[in-house]
Formats: C-alpha cells, sequence, structure tokens
C-alpha cells in the first residue's frame, strides 16, 4: 500500500502540474463566482501586486539560485519613492509631522520608484555578489533589517510611524483610475508586462548562464562567463520589478507605513514562490493566487467564535503550507527543489 | 495511481469549494438581524487591543438580544481581521462591504488599519467608529468616520502640562518607533518646550527590542529631571521601567496607558510604585463603567486595557441607539447623522459627543499614580487616580 506522499511523489509531473493548475484556477473561478464581483476585484488586485513581487524574486532565487530574504527591501523603496514624490501636500492638515512632498504626478513617480530601485539593487548587489549560499541568504536578511530601519527612522523622509498617506492612483490627463476595477486592469497590464520581460529573459541566452549559474557557478565561469555580472544583471532587474510592485501597492492602498515591508512580508513571498514552483513564471503566478486564496479564503471559515477568527486563519493557512510542502516540496508546478 | 491520486484530491477541492456554499446557506436567516462589521487586530502587533475590543463588542451585543434585540430584531456582528496594516485593513472592508454588504463597520483597533480603510470607507458613504484608534490624523479623515477614543494630541498635551507642572525643567524621552508611541512624545515634548521645558535626550526603539540600558544610560548621562516613557507594547513598557531602576535612576517617571497596563505593571513590580501616566480611565463614581467592567470579568474571567474595553463596548450601545432610530442597517447617512447629533452617557463617561470631525468630545484624560505592589489589586488594576490632567 502506497502512502500519500509515495503517491504524489511518483505520479508523472506533468499530470500534477495540470491537476494543480485546474484546481488552484478552478478554486479561484468559483470563490469569485461565489463572493461577488467587488470581493474579486480586490483579491485579484492583491493577486495581481504579489505575483510581479513572486515572478521577480523566481527569477533570482529560482532560475539563478540566489536565496534572497531582502526583496521586500525593493518592494518598499519603490512604494517609500511613489509616496513621497506623489502624495498629495496636504499636510497642513496633519495633525503629527509633516514631509516636504513635490505631488507629482502618479506617472512622473513611477520610473525614479522603479529606477531608484534598481539602482538601491546595484549598489548592494556590488557587495552581495562577493557571497553564495547560506551566506548570501543572511546578508539579504541584513539589507531587510536595514531597508526596513530607513522606513521607519528617517522619519524626516519616510514620516517614520506615522506612514504616508494620500497616495494618488495613476491618472491619464483628467481620467483618474480611482475605480477598483480600473485599477486592477491597470495592475494586470504591469504584471503581463512583468511576466513578458521574464520571459523573454529565462527563454534567452541570458536565462540559459542564469540557469547554468544556478547548477554550476564555477562550471559556467570555466566557459569565460563573467558570473558576477549575470547575477548582478539580474538581481537589478528583479528589484526594478519588485520597485514597481511598490509603487502600485502605495497607490493601491493610498496609505504606507513601515509595517507593510517586514521581514515577514519576505518570508511569505519566499512560501509563494516554493509554493508555485521554482524556476517556473506560470508556477509563480500559480502560487500568488493559491497563497491569496488560501490567506483571503479562510475568512470564510464558519462556524468560529469571532474571536479566535483571526487566529484561526493563521493556524489553518500554515497547516496548509506544511501540508503542500511536505507532499510537494518542489512546488505546485516546480522543477527543482531548493 | 492516478485514479488512486484523484481520490485523494478530489474530497480536498470539494472541501475547500463547499466553504463559500457553507456560508450562502448560513445566510438564509429569517430574523433579519440588523449586521454590523467590526473589523479589529485580531492577530499581529495589536492583538491584546483587538482581542478585548471584540469581547467587549459581543459582550454588549448579547446583552441587547437578550433583552429584546433592537425594534425586534437582533444584531449580529459580522468580525473580519485587520491585522495593523492597511493592506489587510482593505481586504477585510472589501470582504464586509462587498460580501457581506454592511454599511456601519465598528473599528478599528490600529490607526494604520483605520487609515488605511478609511479613504474607500469615505468613497462608499460606509460609516466607520472606532473605540480605540488614536492617531491625531483619523480626525480628518471624512465625514464618515468617528471614533470614542481620544486622540493622542490631547494625550500629549496633558502630559506636557503635567510634568511641567510637577516641576520638571529637563526631560529625557524613550518611545517605541509606532505612530501611536511616536504620537504621544511628540506632542508631550513639543507642549512640554512650549512651556518653557528642555528636552535632552530621545531615545527611540524597535517594536521587539527587549534591552533598553544602553539606550536609558545614555538618557541618564544628561541628568534629566524626568524620564517619559511612550510605548505601545506592554511588555517593552513594563521592562523599560525596570531596567531604568536597576540602573539606579531615582527620579520620577511619566508614562502613559500602556505602561500602567496589567502586565507591564507586573513586569516592572515595585520598579513602577510611584510612576504616573495621564491615561483615560474609567471614573469609580461611574456606576455603567463599572457595571461593564463587572460583566466583562464575569464572561471573559479577567479584565484589561478597562478604559477601551469599555470604549468598544458604548460603540455597540451607541450604534444600537442609532439603529432604533434609523432602523435599517443599510442607512448609512441616517447613522452618520445620528453620531452627528447624539449626546451619550455609557460605561467610558456621561454627556459625550461627537463633534464636526467625529471626534469625540466631553471625555477627558486623567493623571493616575501606580500603587506599591501590596496595594495593586484587580479593583484598582494597581493605581489611584489623582484627579483631572491639569490644563494649561
Amino acid at each position: 500500500m502506497t502512502t500519500l506522499p509515495q503517491t504524489l511523489r511518483e505520479w508523472p509531473r506533468a499530470d500534477i502540474e495540470r491537476v494543480a493548475t485546474v484546481f488552484v484556477l478552478g478554486w479561484a473561478v468559483a470563490f469569485m463566482l461565489w463572493q461577488g464581483t467587488g470581493f474579486t476585484v480586490t483579491l485579484m488586485t492583491v493577486f495581481a501586486i504579489w505575483a510581479i513581487l513572486a515572478v521577480s524574486l523566481n527569477l533570482v532565487v529560482g532560475f539563478t539560485g540566489l536565496l534572497s530574504v531582502g526583496h521586500i527591501g525593493f518592494f518598499g523603496i519603490g512604494a517609500y519613492t511613489m509616496a513621497i514624490l506623489a502624495s498629495d501636500a496636504s499636510y497642513d492638515q496633519l495633525r503629527t509631522e509633516a514631509i516636504p512632498t513635490p505631488g507629482w504626478p502618479f506617472f512622473a513617480a513611477l520610473p525614479i520608484a522603479v529606477a531608484l530601485a534598481g539602482l538601491v539593487a546595484l549598489g548592494v548587489g556590488i557587495v552581495f555578489n562577493r557571497f553564495r549560499d547560506d551566506i548570501f541568504v543572511l546578508v539579504s536578511f541584513g539589507f531587510a533589517i536595514i531597508a526596513f530601519s530607513f522606513f521607519l527612522n528617517l522619519r524626516e523622509i519616510t514620516r517614520g510611524a506615522f506612514g504616508i498617506h494620500e497616495i494618488p492612483r495613476p491618472a491619464f490627463g483628467s481620467w483618474v483610475l480611482d475605480g477598483e476595477v480600473e485599477f486592477l486592469v491597470f495592475a494586470l497590464i504591469c504584471l503581463a508586462l512583468v511576466v513578458l520581460v521574464c520571459w523573454l529573459i529565462v527563454t534567452s541566452s541570458f536565462g540559459r548562464v542564469l540557469t547554468a549559474i544556478r547548477e554550476d557557478e564555477e562550471a559556467i565561469a570555466v566557459f569565460g562567463y563573467r558570473v558576477t555580472h549575470f547575477k548582478l544583471a539580474v538581481w537589478v532587474l528583479s528589484a526594478m520589478m519588485a520597485g514597481l510592485a511598490g509603487a502600485l501597492f502605495a497607490s493601491w492602498t493610498s496609505f504606507i507605513d513601515p509595517n507593510s515591508f517586514i521581514l515577514l512580508e519576505s518570508m511569505l513571498l519566499i512560501a509563494i514562490v516554493i509554493l508555485g514552483g521554482l524556476a517556473t513564471i506560470w508556477g509563480s503566478l500559480l502560487g500568488a493566487m493559491a497563497f491569496v486564496l488560501l490567506e483571503e479564503g479562510m475568512r470564510f471559515l464558519p462556524f468560529l467564535p469571532a474571536e479566535f477568527v483571526g487566529q484561526a486563519r493563521q493556524v489553518v493557512l500554515g497547516v496548509l503550507l506544511v501540508l503542500l510542502m511536505l507532499f510537494r516540496p518542489q512546488g505546485l508546478v516546480g522543477r527543482y527543489k531548493l | 495511481m492516478r485514479l488512486d491520486s484523484w481520490k485523494i484530491l478530489l474530497p480536498i477541492a470539494v472541501a475547500l469549494l463547499a466553504i463559500p456554499f457553507a456560508v450562502a446557506c448560513g445566510d438564509d436567516d429569517s430574523d433579519e438581524p440588523f449586521r454590523i462589521g467590526v473589523m479589529e487586530s485580531a492577530t499581529g502587533p495589536g492583538e491584546t487591543y483587538g482581542t478585548v475590543a471584540i469581547q467587549a463588542k459581543e459582550l454588549a451585543v448579547e446583552e441587547i438580544n437578550a433583552a429584546g434585540g433592537i425594534n425586534g430584531r437582533m444584531i449580529e456582528l459580522i468580525v473580519e481581521d485587520s491585522k495593523c496594516s492597511a493592506q489587510d485593513a482593505i481586504t477585510a472592508y472589501n470582504k464586509l462591504t462587498d460580501v457581506d454588504g454592511v454599511k456601519i463597520i465598528l473599528g478599528t483597533s490600529c490607526s494604520g488599519a483605520m487609515l488605511g480603510a478609511a479613504p474607500l470607507a469615505e468613497k462608499d458613504g460606509v460609516v466607520m467608529f472606532s473605540g480605540l484608534a488614536t492617531n491625531p490624523d483619523i480626525a480628518e479623515a471624512g465625514d464618515y468616520i468617528f471614533r470614542t477614543s481620544l486622540n493622542d494630541a490631547q494625550l500629549g498635551v496633558d502630559t506636557g502640562n503635567l510634568l511641567w507642572e510637577d516641576g520638571v525643567r529637563k526631560l529625557a524621552t524613550i518611545s517605541e518607533s509606532t505612530d501611536y508611541a511616536e504620537g504621544v512624545r511628540r506632542t508631550t515634548a513639543g507642549q512640554f518646550e512650549s512651556l518653557g521645558g528642555e528636552i535632552v535626550g530621545e531615545e527611540r526603539y524597535a517594536s521587539d527590542a527587549t534591552d533598553f540600558r544602553t539606550s536609558l544610560t545614555k538618557l541618564f548621562s544628561e541628568n534629566p529631571d524626568a524620564l517619559h516613557i511612550a510605548a505601545q507594547a506592554e511588555f517593552a513598557g513594563g521592562t523599560i521601567v525596570k531596567q531604568a531602576r536597576e540602573l539606579g535612576y531615582e527620579g520620577p517617571i511619566y508614562s502613559e496607558i500602556v505602561v500602567v497596563g496589567a502586565t507591564a505593571l507586573e513586569i516592572a513590580g515595585e520598579a513602577a510604585t510611584g510612576l504616573k501616566a495621564v491615561i483615560t480611565d474609567i471614573d469609580p463614581a461611574n456606576e455603567k463603567g463599572q457595571e461593564v467592567l463587572a460583566s466583562f470579568r464575569e464572561k471573559y474571567d479577567y479584565v484589561t486595557l478597562p478604559w477601551y474595553l469599555a470604549s468598544a463596548y458604548d460603540t455597540v450601545y451607541i450604534t444600537a441607539a442609532c439603529l432604533e432610530e434609523t432602523n435599517d442597517d443599510q442607512d448609512a447617512d441616517g447613522f452618520r447623522d445620528c453620531l452627528y447629533e447624539i449626546t451619550w452617557s455609557g460605561g467610558i463617561g456621561d454627556n459625550y459627543s461627537f463633534d464636526e470631525r467625529g471626534e469625540v468630545v466631553g471625555l477627558a484624560n486623567v493623571v493616575v499614580e501606580v500603587l506599591p505592589v501590596s496595594e495593586r489589586n484587580e479593583d484598582n488594576n494597581g493605581y489611584q487616580v489623582l484627579g483631572p490632567a491639569p490644563i494649561k
């Protein structure tokens, strides 16, 4: 008699991937049909933002083999850049600390947010390139902590714990995307662009070198490839995409504070990437969708006392993630284990 | 093999897909209760406040329903966890408004969550009514945003006045890096300096810090007349008091509600004796307030953050009073107008109302002093009320 883990491990990969895909997508459609349009739009927006983050992190973790827990730092840089440059300068009304805000339009601040995340990634990447494996994880951990500390303590720029309000939605002239559906469409377009860029990267010769770096860094260096340059390039590209996600996040919530960029969020992000599967773009999309459905679906757990609803959600989510990792350590549609 | 696997996955899939059905089936209630949303920090950094708030609201609803409800209809609370984050507040808000169709939301306990969801509520015409959020910026959040909790800015002004009146001229401050604690520190320091006082040292700590000796040593090297602590978490607040005394500091310590919480006083022990704090507190002469605390203790076997507990409790009774008038849980505008007009006497005080910004008026902070350990008990919460906060 075969056990459940054995059954799942021995199952042909193509079949289990197909089932996982149908299952997650079917679950998503069913959930949306039952819960109505409004909440679905919210969930899809959360999905789009997390999916951009997951796809971009997969470039580094899955395709290149660099386990980074610092991605949330770039997400935060994008968000804070958008908030500082674009937030409404109506701080006279506020009772707490004021900061100068130029009040740029969304689309003027967006390239700056993306570029700044890339620039910071370039700076830290030059240093991080010296490290590999466990040490790389530790230094990326350090980066996440430093980034959070900046968001929290650089009060003259970030307003620290008070957070930044009144971050505008994207606008084309007088057409402001302040409707939730309009913003969702915009976020999905951004996601599609990110997926396209990632697909072009991983299917190019550049992407094949990244895969080779993951498999054996020394071997690919022997063939004359400047491994550090490739790693730095993908690190910067990935950070820029995270910056884009951050800018979208800031605009969507209209309020950010440092609590949105804590290390735990990085851990959840890595869980999404592993849940979906390493080195697969489709896996990251699926992982983000499954994660959002798991987390938000738990809001509908019936028959629980009200004061335990929140805790129960987190326990059930944690157990489900453990079970999934137990049965599918390579993720839903992954090709490699971490 | 393939068939076996389907046998395994199919029941899981069916079970997950059935969750929304189960909820949908449960919606068919012929009693048609008033459906009120609740957003609180059930998990995360604000869990202590959020859980107490949820329990207090449930207690109030139980009492109202047991007495026959409102105009013969029961109240049903739909509770969502908004944590302390804007994103979670937005998803919780959208779930409540889009899926459950509520137009009145009681919450949130965390100001960050409130500020995240408030713009949506304002746009949608949904009332958000908090018993705990204290960030000064919420005052400007909109026409549909109300709270029974006092603005941090007032707390800071009152503390600054108290320090000056007690003869403090050189002050050292240590504060947690959160919006609440930072807001209290800032307004306290601002008022103190405006009266002529001098801030001789400022230290801040992250929410997960456990050792404050280095910061305290640095502050005490400036020979301040007093130390002011602004904390968000009771554990840190109590630990700072304890470590300050362990370092040999004998001067007065001033703080706010968190540092005189049950957990903080337990950690600080005798070191907290004599500590003065400016807090919102239930007047011992307020019978309703004492009743609320007694009922809460009877149901849950503990009491903490008594004022906030009673504040959350009051929001439900105020809601009930307005629903009795509008008789429609979908009439957010009517509910809002009722809040603007109402004058209430409840657990947190008598004859309070709401101004044009949805801010509570008619309530005031008081000054309390922590008692020696031997005199602390459940009835006095470990401190004695010295009187109302001084006005300058």
